[in-house]
């Protein structure tokens, strides 16, 4: 049996997706495992029937197809060999598959909570790990942090000041939100979506938005899907100087900190002139952009994004020749290939670590598939590279603005959207600043959404940060983690 | 060090000088004006009923910006100028019945702050920030209010890291169930007098998230807060001018 292959982004009937019995399911996801594929999700659908059906869905960067698996569940008899003992990349899914409709992964190397606080697969109680011997002490942090940023726990079992292990237990912020996913409001639904990491407003907004338009065979003008892809960078490039500016706070680069977040107000107030809102809300909806892209606009940030250009040009300058910044950064917080390749890491992370992935150039999307994106790599897979990483795409992002604005198509900015079509599904990806992002959403008889699944890129790269502090100084840690700069409400949902 | 030097003077004089008159691009979403004699019976029904929020309220006609998230579908569902988003951003109120407005907000008078929190936190407020739940927007704008460009800290007013150092709490976010004893621990941690300050339509009202089972709003039953600041998420501008009203500085 042949898994479903798709596209990215392209609807396709329910019935096509092979169901499996158990055993035929582990040695077909093993195959597609064992091809160079990874996993995006797994996640319970169909929940009305009588016996759970799982969806296992996989993404593979060379030929950019996705293939999707089902799985039936005897009644009763809710479990599968775990896949994490030889790919590690689906380690977190099966945590996750487990918390959410208690399906056992048999075998499973580490089975922890994914967003509740001490316990796993309902109510078995879950203890952290723990190191034990003389002069071994822990240190625990959080829900609240010194800074203002969301709220999560972290353990470090230190010997000294050497971090031995991270354990990183989230949850904190979970809302609920694939649940209010399933509103029948479809005027709800683009502002929950919005809300999935309020940093990644149109990351998330393009993923919903581009599935929607599948599902209902919408067409969108090319003005607004340039539109789109203009204001999805802008979202980059001011979240790169944001991430740049805490960097340089956390090395105590006074300068660079002021300066890159002087910079990130001119990139998020040209957002606001595009959107009306400093974070693109309200801009992307299934059909279209809401405002139109209006020549005064456009001249105004051309302006402010050249101003970017030069002055991010002359402090990365600064900030990279510096040797007290480049001694806190460079070996700090490794990640090598290999391991951000076992755990499935995504998105600049994954690039500062060598690895190729790209959602803009594996699975092209809305106007990348017309204008290829340049996207950068660097190999060493510390703080250094991922810094670097960020500086760079800013670089590769104004460029990439510049040369739309250059011939922005004509034409409408939203067409009206048809009825989304009956027992249908779709895989929707897109390059948030942070990663792949993945939304699944699939309709049912009467062509109502039945399930919507979402994967922030956090939770593939969260597991990576706890790698990254091993053997480092714990007072390390708050650089390795804003070096990765992940979301918590992304993960928690 | 020469390089330095001359990458400041490069950038000068970065700071907005005059917060409480800053200019707004027009498209930027504030104060909502409406004009009920735009609607017919029929528009009316259906734009409040295809507001996300439930934010808009029937008679008279009024939107209750504590559950607004400024995402304007409204302006969609009603004839041209019916209900139309202003580049006011001047709304932050000492009540939750004062978010509620046909668009004249009755203001914050100045100095509604009572005599003694004026007295204590009027030259320096310290706050402690809570994070539940929120979603990184609101998290993003209160970190925006430290930069070069609104530089908050002229006038005194700064986030710490600990409760301990705090007068009071900010607190962002429809607050979780998984946050709610967090948030009552650290406003326990706060000396007292203390204060209680909601940012962003999660946190006044549960906003988009209202509905959802995995909230526990419990804390703010049971402390009452004293100043709102709408927006989703609000602006700087909007914090910084409640904030100054209310305490009644320049």
């Amino acid at each position: 049996m042949k898994p479903l292959t798709v596209q990215n982004q392209r609807a396709f009937e329910l019935s096509s997706i092979p169901e499996l019995p158990v055993s035929e399911f582990e040695s077909e996801v093993r195959l597609i495992l064992s091809e160079g594929s990874r996993m995006m999700g797994l996640f319970e659908v169909d929940r009305t029937s009588e016996n759970k059906k799982v969806l296992a869905v996989f993404g593979n960067n060379e030929t950019s197809q996705i293939y999707l698996v089902k799985c039936v569940f005897p009644k009763g008899s809710e479990r599968f060999h775990t896949f994490a003992d030889e790919f590690p990349n689906t380690n977190y899914f099966e945590c996750e598959l487990a918390e959410n409709s208690l399906i056992v992964p048999e075998g499973h190397p580490w089975l922890r909570p994914v967003r509740k606080q001490n316990t796993v697969l309902g109510n078995i109680p879950y203890e952290f790990y723990r190191m034990e011997g003389d002069e071994v002490h822990e240190v625990a942090v959080g829900p609240v942090h010194a800074g203002v940023i969301e709220p999560g726990h972290f353990r470090f079992q230190c010997h000294g000041e050497t971090v031995y292990h991270l354990e990183i237990n989230l949850g904190f912020q979970h809302r609920g939100l694939e649940k209010l996913l399933l509103t029948e409001d479809d005027s709800k639904r683009p502002i929950l979506v919005e809300s999935i990491a309020g940093d990644t407003v149109l990351g998330h907004s393009m993923a919903y938005s581009l599935a929607m338009e599948a599902l209902s065979k919408t067409g969108v003008s090319l003005r607004a899907s340039v539109i789109r892809s203009i204001a999805e960078e802008l979202e980059r490039i001011a979240m790169h100087l944001s991430g740049l500016s805490g960097i340089a706070n956390d090395v105590g680069f006074a300068i660079g900190a002021s300066s890159y977040g002087r910079l990130r107000t001119l990139v998020i107030n040209s957002l606001l002139l595009i959107s009306g809102s400093r974070f693109g809300r309200g801009l992307v909806r299934p059909g279209g952009v809401m405002y139109d892209l209006t020549d005064g606009a456009v001249k105004k940030i051309t302006e402010n994004l050249l101003e970017v250009q030069k002055d991010v040009n002359d402090i990365n300058d600064f900030m990279f020749s510096s040797t007290s910044v480049m001694s806190r950064l460079e070996g700090t917080g490794k990640v090598h290939y290999k391991w951000a390749s076992d755990i499935g890491m995504v998105g600049p992370a994954a690039r500062a670590s060598g690895l190729k992935t790209d959602i803009r150039q594996d699975f092209p999307y809305g106007a990348y598939r017309y204008h290829a994106m340049q996207t950068v790599r660097l190999d060493t897979g510390d703080v250094f590279a991922r810094a670097r990483m960020r500086s760079l795409e800013i670089e590769e992002s104004l460029g990439f603005i510049f040369e739309r604005f250059v011939d922005i198509p004509q034409g409408e900015i939203i067409s009206q959207m048809n009825p989304l079509k009956e027992n249908m599904g779709v895989i929707s990806l897109t390059e948030g600043w942070r990663g792949e992002i993945m939304h699944a959403i699939l309709t049912g008889p009467d062509g109502k959404i039945k399930t919507y699944k979402v994967k922030d890129p956090s939770f593939n790269n969260w597991y990576g940060l706890a790698l990254s502090v091993r053997g480092e100084g714990i007072s390390n840690f708050p650089l390795c983690n804003k070096s990765f700069d992940l979301s918590y409400s992304g993960h928690d949902l | 060090m020469y390089k330095g030097l001359k990458l400041r003077l490069a950038q000068g004089e970065p700071a907005i000088k005059d917060l409480q008159n800053a200019g707004m691009p027009e498209i930027f979403r504030g104060v909502p004006q409406i004009d009920e004699s735009k609607f017919t019976a029929e528009e009316l029904k259906k734009c409040q009923a295809k507001c996300p929020t439930g934010a808009i309220l029937p008679g008279p006609l009024r939107i209750d910006l504590g559950k607004c998230t400024f995402c304007a579908q409204c302006t969609e569902n009603s004839t041209e100028g019916g209900i139309t988003f202003t580049a006011e951003y001047h709304m932050a109120s000492s009540t939750r019945e004062g978010l509620i407005t046909n668009g004249t907000l009755p203001a914050l008078t100045p100095g509604a702050a009572s005599e003694k929190i004026r007295k204590y936190f009027g030259r320096s407020l310290k706050l402690r920030q809570v994070s539940a739940a929120g979603c990184n927007g609101c998290e993003l704008e209160l970190n925006a209010l430290g930069n070069v460009n609104f530089d908050l800290g002229r006038y005194g007013i700064e986030f710490v890291a600990s409760p301990r150092h705090a007068d009071g709490i900010v607190v962002t976010g429809p607050i979780s169930k998984a946050m709610s004893s967090a948030l009552y621990d650290t406003y326990e941690a706060v000396p007292n007098p203390k204060i209680i300050i909601l940012f962003g339509a999660c946190a006044i009202s549960g906003g988009i998230f209202e509905d959802s089972e995995e909230l526990d709003r419990s804390f703010l039953k049971e402390f009452k807060a004293d100043l709102y600041i709408p927006g989703c998420p609000p602006h700087p501008l909007t914090f910084i001018s409640g904030i100054l009203s209310w305490l009644d500085r320049k």
